[in-house]
This record gives structure tokens, C-alpha cells and sequence, in this order.
């Protein structure tokens, strides 16, 4: 089997272009006349292995749930591993099924969604006893914690687990005990307990009636290294039951960005969407809220989920609201030009004590307005106001920016090259005033995203010996480390891999800084760039 | 066959027959994907022969060699088949391959041969494919004779532990041991469990557990296995982080007798190790090659290598030692000094990757 064979299409995410073009054709025809339903779709596809093991039952199948994405994976398999033959459109019809019946409730996936929208350089979960150690050391927490099943059916997992991968046992993430003694005893048992089948949270989902998300959305969100933006969010359901949306979007420097998606929803609340974004081509990995109020989630680029977005969406209310404020500050004694993002806004705007305000332009949902800051302001929290509409994450007043924030704090890389594509490391500055307080304490006001230039520097001796700043990649000037080439390069000592351990250091620029202050204001993460990671699933 | 095509073939046979000297002298038998089997010359620095392993499905894994070299024992097909390569005339003369339908059989590296060159003792990894689910059978020994051809079945199977990487045949071919949580001593005939050493459980005052995992079966051409040990001890003051050590472990396969001795507080990986015939010394290789004085049990001398090696060989007179197995080349380095002295690249430039090179004299 080939490298190129193993990996998921691109990203790893559903696809839904087939599907796209089923959708079409079945649109004029009687579905239930020539489509079989779900059920009986599994049955010919998985049955002649999968053999009933009680009424409406398929063995194994039938005593697992887990998320699309999960059962993209398993199908996958079944696929390349299997001999399993499908069309494209079989198989997404499959997931969808799947899915949907046996699927997780929303509390069931929530702790564990980051993983689904491929958030890198997040902080795993932690799993209890036994789990950590015999799981996690190899996978993601998050991707267990993503699936359900009873003791005995968690057994049969591990068995297949060593059948699959013989050298587990040897490795030394495992060598270091008696591996498949823990795994086939207590472990299944751990986990049948932690993750059962049988749910009430998922009894009571599944009686859950799905909101149709149709209507007008208001979005905004914040891209890492890129800034804030926000926009409208128009989506409609098709005859299918699959929707599409329609996206205006601007972000904080004033570029205006179209968009459309295509998206499935999945077990009544797992938005799956298939979407351009001006001219990037992305996945949507969004969760409904229960009353279909709120849509929310991340958006990452098709090709490099590392790569991407928070995206939060609220229904157009008939009252007024405000969704977004930008930027997230203004330097005491100066004039910054603020857009208010919301609907209905109409009325009285302010900006609190020592503010301003002026309005320069408005339309359906923005506000732009001129703010002035008196010199004599005191530096802290302001809530913004437009008429009866408030908005609660107000903005800051500030005097100076005493540090910046690199997030992540510690990241990682990965070298590119072959079939496997490079794994950047996109980076964030948020900036931060330590304001002294009454009490004698220090209190931190986050000022948010301020313009800087960014650089990689050697972490430690070692770095230094091996030049891994010359070797490794380079940082681009919205904090995107892009990694060099894998293999063994000549150049370096041992013919090592272009690996290396560096920091990633964001300088503020002049002109958020206050003349006044000489020291430059930095701030630094950890960034590993390692070697490649050769298979690509949906979840870790 | 074109003309043309015939002379190159009868060169190449020529090549293979002519291959080894009327006099017996060192060669070291090395893989590499997919299906390479080569037979070097390491005086003379060139490849003396090369074959192609049928069915190796781009798998060459551990190189076990008959006694006398004449057959070159290799694991390949992913684990689930052993080769016997003739390595005059190139031929496959054995073959077991180990799974059956409904059973998938994996060797993870352990395998050896008899001293008398009679029966292969191989261990196994059974995994019952049922229609829906696999089930872990238990790990066995199967011992299989080596005169049964191209079809060979086990002629006997007895348990065994989980978690075996290495088996090496005692020098008596009464017993065999097998390296895993702990040393096993087993009888070959009966599969009767003639003891247990520690390892895991290993009595060694103020040490961690060790970490062990060198599949890189070498006793050649001393009869003393040896491989890297890894574990910590407290630090001297009592108070702080644990310092790592490196030990080396000897196994000697005439007596029995099994050692460990610290050599240094851990500055380097080591993969693997190797005996000096001549000297109280021993090799050991990854990035660096590693001299360990084992009269004392110090670090002798460390030099850096343009590459990492994973295996580690030395020549019958002690004089040379041969890096190997990772890439595509054979590293040769005066022993004394550790200064390289030549290098012999594989045709190809195919990967050796994690296949067990081998010295063999003939």
C-alpha cells in the first residue's frame, strides 16, 4: 500500500463534492423509491462481514458511536485496510447515517472538540488510571474520548489494535510495562466505565428536534496572526437537507471577503462544512447550539488545518446588538477609528468615562466611529455602548504595553517534503498592560492584537552549535513559521533532519508604542520543528 | 534473452560463484529495501555478491546466518515469512512463511539458528482474523527444520512470554535464550523453561528499571552477545532529577553467563553493540561510533559519525569495525583509533533501514 493511498483526501476532512452532484440528481426523483435508507445502505455495504448479532443489528457496528469525522476513519479503513468497495457518495451517505444514529451527544463531543477542529498546539486532555499512559501516549486523549462503547466492545478494539499494529508492545511508549497484560484487562474496563454506550445525555439527544439553521447569521471571529473580522452569514436549507451559506466578511484592516460553503449537519448539531473563502479553500467544523441560536466552531484551510479561524455565529436578532468591536483598544491620549459591529444599531453611542465618540459612517450593521481618549483618562476596561445595545466585551483604554503574549506558548512544526506535506506553526502577539491596583496587586489588561514584526532566535547551545535558525524554516510577517524541507541534510552534523528548536520572538512595532519607552517590548514562545508525520487522520 | 542480456547474466553468475575466495576470509551479509540481499567484502571494499529475495515484499528485516555462511536466514514480508538464501548461488533453499489463512503470524525480529545448522527457532505472534474482529492469541516458540524447503511447517511449538525481541541459540544447541522482559533459557527439544535471569527484575543496587530493545542479534565473531542497557540512579547528593546510565549487557552463549555494567552516565544513544575478538573492548553505534573499555567499563573514545548507523560490526582479527544497517552504506573505521577508513556504498543507494547486518567467514 502507498503512502499516497493511506492518507485521507487532503485535510483528512469529509468531502462532499460527490455528494454535491448526488444531491442534484436525486433532487427530481422520489427518493424513497430508488435510495435505500441508511439502514439498509449498511447492510449491504458492511454485512457480508458484519454479521447481524441481534434484531436490526450488525456486529461490531452496532455497539460503537462516535463523530463523523470518527466514522470517516473507520470507513477509511475499512476501505484501504478491508477491501472495502465504495463510491464516494456511498460512503458519505454511510457517514451521514452513521452518524446520526450513532452519533455523540453535544456534552458528550464538547470536551474533546478541539480535536475535531484540528486547534493545533492545544493542550490534550487528561484521561484517568490507566488511560493516559496505555492511550494517550500514542494518541490524542481527545480521540478517545470521542468514541463510545461498552467494556467488551472497548476489549475487541484493543484486540485489533495489536493485530494491527504488532511492534505497540515493543515500542517505547509501551515497553516500559507489561503492555497487552493492562491492555486486556483492565483497560476496556476503565474505558467501558469512562466512555460507555449507553448514555443518558445521548437517550436524550437523540429525541432532540433539529433546529433549522436557515435565516440571516451575524459572524465575527479572530484569525491568529491575522487579526479580527466579522460579516453576514446568509444560509438556507436545501430540498436535501444539506445547506448553504452565503458569507460577507471584513476583517479589522478593512479587506472585504466573499464567501460560500456547502455543509452537511450531522447528527443534528455537527455543521460539516465544504467552503471558499475568497480565494481559500476551506472546511467548516461548527457546532449548533441546542436552540439553534448560535453556530460556532473554526474554519481552517483545506489543505493546512493548522491554519485557520474562531468563527462564532448568532442569528440577526430583531433587538439590537453589538457582536464585534474593533480593535480590542485605544493608547490613552490618542484618536482611534472603532467599528461596531451588530444590527439595529441606532441611538446614543459610548465609549465610558474619558471617550469621545464620534460617528463617521454607518450602514445596516457597522458603525464607524472616531474615538478620542483624554489624556487625563485612567487606563481600564470600557463597556461600549449604541443606543440600548451594549457590548460586553467592551473594550481597553491604556497607557503603555508592558508585554506581549505569544500564543501558543509552545508549538510545534513539522518539516515537508515527498507526499507529506510541511505543518506550519501559525503564531499570535496579544498585548498587555500590568495596571497596579488598590490592592497591591498587579492586574492585567489584554489591549489585544497590536502590529508587530516578527523572528525566530536559537532556544538554547545547542540550537546555537547546530544553526538550527539557518536550517529550520522561517517566519513570515504574520507570525507563520513555515518549515524546511525533510530529509537528511549533508550540511548539518550526523546529516541530521532540518529539525530545530527555536523561539519565536514578536517585537511590538514603533507605532504602538509610546515614544517614551526605550526597551523594546517582546514577547516569546517555544517552537520544536520536528520531522514528518506520516499518516494524516481526521483526529489524532 | 539477448545476446547481451546473457553475457551480463553469466557475468553476474559468474560473479555470485566466484564470490568467495579459496581462503577463508571475513564478509558481512546486509539487506535493504525492497528486496536486496548483499554479500560485501570488507577488505576489499566492494560487493562481492547480490541477490534479490523472492516474495520479500518490501520487508528485509533481522539476517540470521547458517553456521559456516553458506545460507543467509532473513526476515521479511512484513514479519510474516523467513527466507534462506543460498549466498553462492543466490537461490532460495527455505522459506517459512508463518501465517495461515484465519491466523496472521508476525516475528518481531527473534529468530535463530542451531548451532548444527539444523533447525530454525523462531518466535511467533499469532492473531486469530476472525470476520469482524481479531483476537491476540497467545505468543509460541516454533522450531522448524531447515532441510524442509520452500514450504517449511513448524516440526514443534511451545509457549512463550510476550514481548520477546531476540533469540539466541546456546553454543551447546541444547538450549536457547530469549530476550525480553527478562533473559529465558529454554530447551530446544522440549521447550521446557530452563530459567529466568533478570532484566526487568534485574538485582542491580540503585537502579531503575533498564530499557532494553537491541534486535540486532550479533554474538560474531566473539560467542558474547552485547548490547546497550539503559537506566537511572539516583544522583550522588540524593536530591534532584535522576542521572541516566548507560550499561552494557554481555550474554555469553557458551556459558550462559549474563552481565551488566554501567559505562557512563548516559552523553549519547547507542542502538547497538559488538564485541572486540581481540581486545576488552566492545562497539557500540547511532550517531556516533563508541569505544567501551569493558576491563574497566569507561567510555574509551567516541567519534562522530556523517550519519546515524543502527548496527554495529567488527572484523575476525579486531582490527576494523563496520557500520551499517540505516542508510545505504557500510562505514569502515580502524579500532583502535575509531578514524574511518573506507566506506562501501550499496547499489542503489536502497535503505538498510532496521535488517541485522552480519559477519560471516568463509
Amino acid at each position: 500500500m502507498t503512502t499516497a493511498k493511506r492518507r485521507y483526501d487532503k485535510s483528512g476532512h469529509l468531502r462532499f463534492g460527490i455528494l454535491l452532484a448526488l444531491a442534484a440528481l436525486v433532487a427530481t426523483a422520489p427518493r424513497a423509491a430508488q435510495t435505500p435508507s441508511g439502514a439498509q445502505a449498511l447492510q449491504a455495504a458492511c454485512g457480508a462481514c458484519h454479521r447481524p448479532d441481534g434484531p436490526g443489528r450488525l456486529a461490531r457496528i452496532s455497539a460503537v458511536r462516535k463523530t463523523p469525522e470518527g466514522w470517516v476513519m473507520t470507513i477509511f479503513r475499512m476501505q484501504h485496510v478491508h477491501g472495502l468497495k465504495l463510491s464516494d457518495a456511498q460512503r458519505d451517505a454511510l457517514v451521514r447515517y452513521l452518524a446520526d444514529t450513532q452519533g455523540l451527544a453535544p456534552s458528550e463531543a464538547k470536551p474533546a472538540r478541539f480535536a475535531l477542529e484540528r486547534r493545533p498546539n492545544v493542550p490534550d486532555l487528561e484521561l484517568p488510571g490507566n488511560l493516559q499512559t496505555m492511550c494517550a501516549r500514542c494518541h490524542s486523549a481527545a480521540r478517545i474520548a470521542l468514541q463510545r462503547r461498552d467494556a467488551g466492545e472497548w476489549l475487541k478494539n484493543v484486540n485489533w489494535h495489536l493485530a494491527q499494529w504488532p511492534t505497540i508492545e515493543y515500542q517505547q511508549n509501551a515497553r516500559d510495562r507489561h503492555w497487552w497484560r493492562t491492555a486486556s484487562t483492565v483497560v476496556p474496563a476503565e474505558l467501558g466505565k469512562l466512555f460507555p454506550l449507553h448514555t443518558e445525555s445521548w437517550r436524550i439527544w437523540q429525541h432532540h428536534k433539529a433546529v433549522d439553521l436557515g435565516g440571516r447569521w451575524l459572524v465575527h471571529g479572530h484569525r491568529p496572526g491575522r487579526g479580527d473580522y466579522w460579516g453576514t452569514a446568509d444560509i438556507t436549507r436545501g430540498g436535501d437537507g444539506d445547506y448553504r451559506a452565503a458569507y460577507r466578511l471584513t476583517d479589522e484592516h478593512g479587506t472585504a471577503t466573499d464567501g460560500a460553503s456547502h455543509a452537511i449537519v450531522y447528527t443534528g448539531y455537527e455543521w460539516r462544512g465544504t467552503a471558499k473563502l475568497g480565494t481559500l479553500d476551506t472546511h467548516e467544523v461548527f457546532a449548533a447550539s441546542a436552540d439553534g441560536s448560535t453556530l460556532s466552531g473554526r474554519w481552517f484551510i483545506a489543505d493546512h488545518p493548522e491554519i485557520g479561524a474562531d468563527w462564532t455565529a448568532v442569528r440577526a436578532a430583531t433587538q439590537p446588538q453589538i457582536v464585534a468591536v474593533s480593535p480590542d483598544s485605544i493608547r490613552i491620549g490618542s484618536r482611534a477609528r472603532i467599528v461596531v459591529f451588530g444590527s439595529h444599531l441606532g441611538g446614543k453611542i459610548s465609549f465610558g468615562p474619558g471617550t469621545h465618540a464620534r460617528l463617521i459612517a454607518r450602514s445596516a450593521d457597522r458603525l464607524e466611529i472616531e474615538v478620542a481618549v483624554d489624556s487625563a483618562a485612567h487606563p481600564g476596561y470600557r463597556t461600549v455602548r449604541v443606543g440600548r445595545a451594549s457590548d460586553a466585551r467592551s473594550i481597553a483604554l491604556y497607557d503603555r504595553v508592558d508585554r506581549l503574549e505569544v500564543t501558543p506558548a509552545y508549538a510545534i512544526a513539522r518539516l515537508g517534503g515527498g507526499r507529506i506535506d510541511p505543518v506550519s506553526a501559525q503564531f499570535d502577539a496579544v498585548a498587555y498592560e500590568d495596571i497596579a491596583a488598590a490592592d497591591g496587586k498587579t492586574r492585567a489588561l489584554r489591549l489585544g492584537s497590536l502590529p508587530v514584526a516578527w523572528s525566530v532566535a536559537p532556544f538554547n547551545e545547542e540550537a546555537v552549535r547546530d544553526r538550527d535558525v539557518d536550517y529550520a524554516g522561517h517566519i513570515d510577517a504574520f507570525g507563520q513559521f513555515m518549515p524546511a524541507g525533510a530529509g537528511p541534510n549533508p550540511q548539518r552534523k550526523f546529516s541530521a533532519d532540518n529539525t530545530g528548536n527555536l523561539f519565536v520572538v514578536a517585537t511590538l512595532k514603533a507605532q504602538a508604542h509610546p515614544a517614551a519607552s526605550a526597551k523594546p517590548v517582546v514577547g516569546k514562545a517555544h517552537l520544536i520543528v520536528t520531522v514528518q508525520r506520516w499518516n494524516t487522520p481526521p483526529i489524532y | 534473452m539477448k545476446a547481451q542480456e546473457f553475457a551480463i547474466f553469466g557475468l553476474f553468475l559468474s560473479l555470485g560463484a566466484a564470490a568467495f575466495g579459496a581462503t577463508k576470509h571475513d564478509y558481512i551479509v546486509t539487506g535493504s529495501k525492497p528486496d536486496h540481499l548483499f554479500v560485501v567484502d570488507p577488505a576489499k571494499r566492494t560487493i562481492a555478491s547480490e541477490f534479490k529475495i523472492p516474495g520479500a515484499n518490501d520487508f528485509v528485516g533481522t539476517i540470521v546466518p547458517s553456521p559456516g555462511g553458506r545460507i543467509a536466514y532473513v526476515l521479511v514480508n512484513k514479519m510474516e515469512s523467513i527466507a534462506g538464501i543460498d549466498l553462492t548461488t543466490g537461490k532460495e533453499v527455505f522459506r517459512a512463511d508463518l501465517s495461515t489463512p484465519g491466523e496472521r503470524v508476525k516475528c518481531i525480529f527473534a529468530f535463530d539458528v542451531t548451532p548444527d545448522g539444523k533447525e530454525l527457532i523462531v518466535y511467533e505472534l499469532p492473531v486469530k482474523l476472525g470476520l469482524s474482529e481479531y483476537k491476540v492469541e497467545d505468543t509460541r516458540f516454533a522450531v522448524f527444520d531447515t532441510r524442509a524447503g520452500l514450504h517449511a511447517e513448524p516440526v514443534r511449538e511451545f509457549p512463550a512470554p510476550r514481548r520477546v525481541h531476540t533469540i539466541l541459540a546456546r553454543k551447546d544447541g541444547k538450549s536457547f535464550f530469549a530476550i525480553g522482559f527478562d533473559l529465558y533459557e529454554y530447551d530446544i527439544a522440549t521447550g521446557k523453561r530452563l530459567g529466568m535471569r533478570g532484566i526487568r527484575h534485574w538485582d542491580y543496587p540503585g537502579h531503575s528499571i533498564p530499557d532494553l530493545l537491541a534486535f540486532w542479534p550479533v554474538s560474531e565473531p566473539t560467542g558474547i552477545f552485547a548490547s546497550p542497557v539503559y537506566s537511572t540512579v539516583k544522583p550522588p547528593s540524593g536530591h534532584g532529577a535522576p542521572v541516566a546510565k548507560t550499561a552494557l549487557m554481555t550474554l555469553d552463549l557458551a556459558t550462559g553467563k549474563l552481565a551488566f555494567h554501567d559505562f557512563e552516565t548516559t552523553s549519547a544513544l547507542i542502538f547497538s553493540a559488538v564485541m572486540s575478538p581481540t581486545k576488552p573492548e566492545a562497539f557500540g553505534v547511532y550517531s556516533q561510533l563508541s569505544k567501551i573499555d569493558t576491563g574497566n567499563y569507561t567510555l574509551a573514545r567516541r567519534v562522530d559519525l556523517a550519519h546515524t548507523y543502527y548496527a554495529v560490526l567488527v572484523s575476525t582479527d579486531g582490527k576494523e569495525v563496520y557500520t551499517a544497517g540505516a542508510m545505504c552504506d557500510i562505514g569502515i573505521f580502524d579500532a583502535e583509533t575509531l578514524a574511518e577508513k573506507g566506506d562501501v556504498r550499496l547499489t542503489g543507494c536502497t535503505d538498510q533501514s532496521i535488517t541485522s547486518p552480519r559477519l560471516i567467514r568463509r
